[in-house]
């Protein structure tokens, strides 16, 4: 008796432990799927949020899970999840609008990495920013690339995309590049030079005008830049909450030299 | 037969750490637990970041929307700035897709707590691309000669 009660507790506690992906919709195969999570600067999440309002993009799925905090966002007086899912045909994309907290960042992503080659996602993009000190001396912001197969290094080359030789990623896209290595399902990391504790909208647009060279889109993103101010300012509490995160994971490992090796 | 384990000194000296770590942590979560705007006086809270050197710190804020002239930075104390600033439109919650609250906001106001006293007196500020940077240099102690 005493086992059975065990066991149940077991179940009880896994189930617990479970990332959901429930789907109003189910996805074509070769899907492109575009992940723009809260990091820094909120590079992803401003470029995911610009192309769901441009494409017109629609909730296809969300996540569900009891690890995640007690919020919901409302829509029109109705709940809705915050980590949502978006798309139209074969373009779609992950979007949250919490800052993930740290405890359950590996849960989630590797619940949507899981999820998408389930449903045969062709490639997974993850958007996001490079910080750099000295952001607001900057003009010219230069976009960085990482890639989880060494096929895939060739696409960003030819779309003036600089790979990453030799460094360290924490946080969403090291999570998509590990677990999309593992499972040898093509991912490629797109960084833009971007603040670390301030909202660039700048930083999404060059990100978004690189997806779109690579993806033959055309999105545009002239309302990015003039609308840049109230973009700021509209991000600015996830921003607030999004830095306590990065701070938790130790996101600044992101400006450390690795140690001394031998060519 | 009960076996009690002696706690080592280094056993104590991570609890002790331990302790210390949540403490730091409560106190931060606790700060953002409030509203990072203000009715009553019509402002909002700026993204602010702190940088320190070994010579000067750094203080930058993000004020989108703001009209430059309208920047003041005073010193509070030898380790606390005030950064206010007008906003050249007013915003109101609407405006950011809040239909529930009723205010607006006409000006960005916070006080920066510094980590090390600074002689405000020598600040320097400049406005770039929407973001103020205050670059205060450090109090000097007193210099020790190498024999």
């Amino acid at each position: 008796m005493g086992l059975v009660y065990r066991l149940k507790d077991a179940v009880f506690m896994l189930s617990e432990m479970e990332i959901r992906i429930i789907e109003h919709k189910i996805i074509p195969e070769d899907a492109e799927l575009i992940c723009g999570l809260p990091d820094v600067g909120l590079v992803g999440a401003i470029a995911v949020a610009h192309m769901i309002h441009k494409l017109d993009l629609r909730e296809v799925a969300y996540v569900e899970s009891d690890m995640l905090p007690p919020i919901i966002i409302l829509e029109n007086g109705l709940p809705r999840s915050p980590i949502r899912i978006f798309g139209d045909g074969n373009i779609v994309v992950v979007s949250s609008e919490i800052a993930i907290p740290l405890e359950v960042i590996s849960p989630v992503i590797r619940g949507v990495v899981d999820w998408a080659w389930r449903r045969r996602v062709k490639r997974i993009f993850t958007l996001g920013g490079l910080p750099v000190p000295n952001r607001h001396e900057i003009e010219k912001l230069r976009i960085f690339g990482a890639v989880s197969d060494d096929s895939l290094l060739k696409i960003i080359e030819e779309n003036d995309v600089e790979v990453i030789q030799r460094g360290f990623l924490v946080g969403p896209q090291a999570l998509i590049l590990k677990y999309c290595a593992e499972r040898s399902m093509p991912a490629i990391a797109l960084l833009a030079e971007s603040f670390y504790n301030y909202p660039d909208p700048e930083a999404s647009s060059i990100v978004i005008q690189t997806l779109n060279r690579i993806m033959g889109m055309n999105i545009d993103v002239s309302e990015l830049i003039e609308k840049g101010e109230e973009v700021r300012l509209a991000m600015r509490d996830m921003m607030r909450r999004t830095q306590t995160e990065l701070a938790r994971m130790r996101k600044s490992h992101e400006y450390d030299i690795p140690g001394y090796y031998i060519r | 037969m009960v076996i009690r384990r002696r706690r080592s000194i280094f056993d104590l000296m991570r609890e002790y750490m331990e302790e210390i770590e949540d403490l730091a942590d409560e106190m931060f979560e606790r700060l953002m637990e409030r509203p990072s705007w203000d009715v009553g006086s019509q402002s909002l809270e700026p993204l602010c970041d702190v940088l320190v050197r070994s010579d000067r710190v750094i203080v930058t804020a993000d004020l989108p929307k703001v009209d430059p002239d309208s920047i003041r930075i005073s010193g509070i104390s030898d380790d606390m700035i005030e950064i206010t600033a007008r906003m050249r439109v007013k915003v109101n919650f609407e405006d950011l897709g809040v239909t529930h609250r009723r205010g607006e906001f006409t000006c960005f106001s916070c006080r920066v707590p510094l980590p090390v006293p600074v002689d405000i007196s020598k600040a320097k500020a400049s406005f770039k691309r929407g973001i103020l940077e205050v670059i205060l240099p450090r109090k000097m102690g007193y210099e020790i000669r190498v024999e």
